[in-house]
């Protein structure tokens, strides 16, 4: 992973994830963020480890995937620009729920999970503002799987002819 | 109308201004009591089938007549929520009752007609519609709600961008004789409709039917032919006034009503109103009402093929909103439960009706009450629904700024 | 003019010909249908998102929206998934069968509003076929309009219709992505649901954008929800609804949903005109 750090508050400020957070919270947020570009097919983190770095994707594609024993990795999202990954790092003790891994160049925000909460202890409104953001995304992952489980595009369940 | 076929929307006899009882010389006219049969003889010598009002299976149906005969002389209805009863009125009057289960529309719009046919040609196939010429009806007894619901048929099946062959060549060469209703029932709500219960257009012509014959009206060129061969007298005042006051007599005798104040809102933002689930627990959804409703079009067509399979005949039923198939879309019916079933039904009779066809689909002919084998009265639901409209939103009061604070 | 389908005399089918069938997908397929009768032929036109009523004697009929390129005069394009007994009997057949048909019916995608605007269409599944004369007739005139962003969704890789053109359309000016709710080994396009990729497309005045979609109703109506989200405004938003089509010229009262003909009014709504009756249920 190559970091750099080319005007890190404009990346942030322009993703879809920094919708609604004031400048003063974006730079806050900075200081516990790099920003990495990534070659294709390089794994961000592996299902059950224990990782403290949450991803935004600026650019790019990742894979993320579960282990299913007899059918190795069973990919069930591909995140894009704006969509967060390796949230857990943010709001639990870390443990990935998903390997991710690049399917082509990406760049992404980096952030200290750890870092974050520390922050949000100081700073109670960024915390608010951010655990707000966060339930958002997570509820609208939450809405494209239960689309997912519904396998709408079975037969018989409809499509207009 | 007998009158030529016309390409005019809506339909209008060539002389409505004046819907009183004066022919086109503007003196009052009538008919006296025995050239009833007259009329009927002409119609019949002119090519017409006579269909009008006769006693079959203990009700008033309308079916074809040969002769004034053949009319349900001294009779009346007895009608309220889910009964009818044929009663001895005592006199003589041939039009002595109000609508019965027949509406004249299953003779318009016929309950199995074939739209299409396919023949066999080789290895393909002979695509056709029949064109042979329908019956020429005249109907005798329309009501003015009956008026009111042809011409809501009109708009369904001729207004639009297609227009039904079917009924196109039967409605226009059907001649109406129209009867004021001089009584009501007790499920008659034509007055809240603005349908009746005065024939004002939309007929050949018009009969008020007093004691000794009937006050007569003309209505159109068609009407004031056959008119013309009949031996009609000016009418005295007496006379007048004596049909002035048999029609009043059925307007003094409605008493059930319905608001239809922005109805079609009403309606439509209740969709989800607890008052669909009260009505589902009553309803059976047993198809009566929209069987015997004179505006309710519903219908589905299906191949019926004899027994090579060569000739094979597009046939098209009377179907309702109410059968569970009705909906049937990618394996499973849309509407599977009479709530839904119901308030399609009513939604689409009184307030979607208005979107579709510009006006409302209900006539106020009382035909559904009466024939609900459970007495709904969509009159009573619609009531229930204004006193208490829902807000769209769920039924749960909002909570209060002290309820937040005091948890 | 002898005309597909008389106004007066509706219910009169034209006989046409299966001039080739292309399996799609298991269980479904294309059928080029054409009119037997010349004059017919040359007289038919439809516009992108019409349909027609498709007859087999001894079975009835059955509403298939045309899929073909309304520039295309003779042959005209139907995409059909076997589900009930007509498009069953459908499958049965070989080319050169004779069938009928009655059309074209119904509304179609607002392609003419198009001009001067960025474009996002979003298909689910064989919701593509109703789509594809859009698609056609767009990039027939490419320059007419702004970004054109087509947005597939699939059960999985191999239930995606048409793939053979995705690239046929990368290459005439249109951003095409793909998505599967169920990957494979050797997937290198999107996993999750078409809703997400609406999430993270590059839209740069939303407001003056145009979406059309068309899928299962489910998938349209997240679909709107999340473009109206992004800054779509609802009246710049198209949708094909479906109902059990009867007769197709508004007659029979099957396929109402609210106030409603699908076959008269639709199949193609603004979706501010339907969007008070979407999400009630049973309707």
């Amino acid at each position: 992973m190559i970091a750099e750090q080319p005007n890190l508050l404009k990346l942030l400020a322009d993703s879809r994830f920094a919708e609604g957070l004031s400048n003063s919270h974006l730079q806050s947020l900075c200081r516990a963020a790099r920003h990495i570009r990534v070659p294709s097919e390089t794994k961000l983190f592996q299902e059950g480890s224990f990782e403290d770095e949450v991803f935004i994707v600026c650019s790019g594609h990742v894979r993320l995937s579960m282990n299913v024993p007899g059918q190795d990795d069973v990919t069930f999202l591909t995140a894009g620009p704006g969509d967060l990954v390796g949230w857990s790092g943010l709001i639990s003790d870390g443990r990935m729920t998903a390997t991710a891994t690049t399917v082509e160049e990406t760049v992404l925000i980096g952030i200290s999970g750890r870092r974050v909460q520390q922050l949000c202890e100081i700073e109670p409104e960024l915390g608010y503002v951010l655990m707000r953001r966060v339930a958002q995304i997570l509820s609208r992952r939450l809405l494209a799987t239960r689309l997912q489980l519904l396998d709408l595009f079975h037969q018989n369940t409809g499509a207009a002819q | 109308m007998s009158s030529k076929p016309s390409s005019e929307f809506p339909f209008s006899p060539p002389a409505p201004d004046s819907p009183a009882n004066h022919n086109p010389d503007g003196t009052s006219l009538f008919l006296p009591r025995d050239d009833l049969n007259t009329l009927i003889g002409k119609l019949t010598a002119d090519g017409y089938q006579v269909v009008g009002p006769r006693l079959e299976q203990e009700a008033i149906i309308y079916g074809e007549i040969s002769g004034a005969d053949d009319l349900p002389i001294g009779w009346t209805d007895l009608q309220e929520a889910g009964k009818y009863r044929l009663q001895p009125r005592g006199d003589q009057a041939f039009f002595g009752y109000t609508v019965g289960p027949h509406s004249w529309k299953k003779f318009l719009f016929p309950p199995v007609a074939v739209v299409a046919t396919a023949e066999r040609d080789g290895t393909g196939w002979k695509l056709d519609t029949p064109d042979a010429e329908p019956p020429k009806y005249a109907f005798l007894g329309v009501r003015a709600c009956e008026l009111a619901a042809i011409k809501v048929q009109d708009r369904v099946f001729l207004g639009g961008p297609y227009t039904d062959p079917i009924y196109q060549k039967r409605r226009n060469a059907a001649f109406i004789i129209a009867v004021n209703c001089t009584q009501a029932a007790s499920t008659c709500f034509c007055t809240s409709m603005n349908t009746g219960p005065r024939c004002t257009a939309g007929f050949d012509l018009a009969l008020t039917e007093i004691s000794d014959g009937f006050l007569l009206e003309i209505g159109s060129a068609a009407g004031n032919a056959v008119a013309s061969g009949l031996s009609l007298q000016p009418a005295s005042d007496e006379q007048s006034g004596r049909g002035e006051s048999a029609r009043q007599q059925a307007v003094s005798q409605i008493s059930k009503h319905m608001d239809t104040t922005d109805i079609r809102d009403l309606l439509m933002g209740n969709l989800q109103h607890p008052r669909w689930d009260d009505v589902a627990n009553r309803c059976l959804s047993c198809t009566n009402c929209t069987m015997v409703c004179p505006t309710c079009f519903c219908s589905s067509v299906k191949d019926v093929s004899d027994l090579t399979g060569d000739h094979i005949d597009r046939e098209r039923r009377w179907d309702s909103c109410f059968n569970m198939d009705f909906s049937y879309m990618n394996g499973a019916p849309v509407r599977n439960s009479i709530h839904s079933r119901y308030r399609q039904w009513m939604t689409h009779k009184l307030a979607s009706w208005h979107d579709q066809f510009g006006s409302s689909g209900c006539v106020g002919c009382g035909r559904c009450i009466t024939w609900c084998p459970t007495g709904i009265d969509l009159t009573e639901e619609v009531a229930a629904i204004r006193s208490s409209p829902s807000s769209g939103r769920s039924e749960r009061p909002p909570i209060s700024d002290a309820e937040v604070s005091a948890t | 003019m002898t005309v597909a389908v008389d106004p007066h005399n509706p219910w009169l089918a034209r006989t046409v010909r299966i001039r080739r069938i292309v399996q799609e997908l298991p269980g479904v397929a294309t059928y080029d249908l054409c009119f037997d009768d010349a004059e017919i032929a040359r007289n038919y036109s439809f516009r992108p998102g019409q349909f027609n009523m498709l007859y087999l004697p001894g079975l009835g009929e059955t509403a298939i929206s045309i899929s073909g390129h309304p520039r295309r005069v003779g042959v005209i394009p139907h995409t059909i998934r076997e589900a009930g007994s007509v498009t069953t009997g459908l499958a049965g057949l070989p080319e050169n069968s004779c069938i009928g048909l009655r059309g074209p019916f119904g509304s179609a995608w607002p392609v003419e509003q198009c001009a001067g605007r960025d474009v996002v269409l979003v298909a689910g599944g064989i919701g593509l076929a109703p789509l594809r004369p859009a698609i056609y007739e767009l990039l027939s005139q490419r320059d007419r309009y702004g970004k054109l962003i087509l947005l597939i969704g699939a059960r999985e890789p191999s239930a995606m219709l048409y793939p053979a053109e995705y690239n046929e359309w990368r290459d005439a000016g249109m951003q095409v992505e793909v998505t599967v709710d169920r990957a494979l080994d050797g997937w290198n396009s999107h996993v999750g649901v078409v809703t997400a990729l609406l999430d993270r497309v590059p839209l740069e005045n939303p407001s003056g954008t145009l979406l059309m979609t068309c899928g299962p109703e489910v998938m349209m109506w997240y679909t709107i929800q999340g473009a109206i989200s992004r800054g779509i405004p609802a009246d710049s938003i198209y949708v094909s609804l479906e109902r059990n089509m009867n007769c197709a010229i508004g007659l029979c009262g099957h396929c109402q949903l609210g106030h409603e003909f699908i076959c008269r009014d639709g199949p193609v709504f603004r979706y501010d005109r339907v969007a008070s009756i979407l999400k009630v249920d049973n309707l």
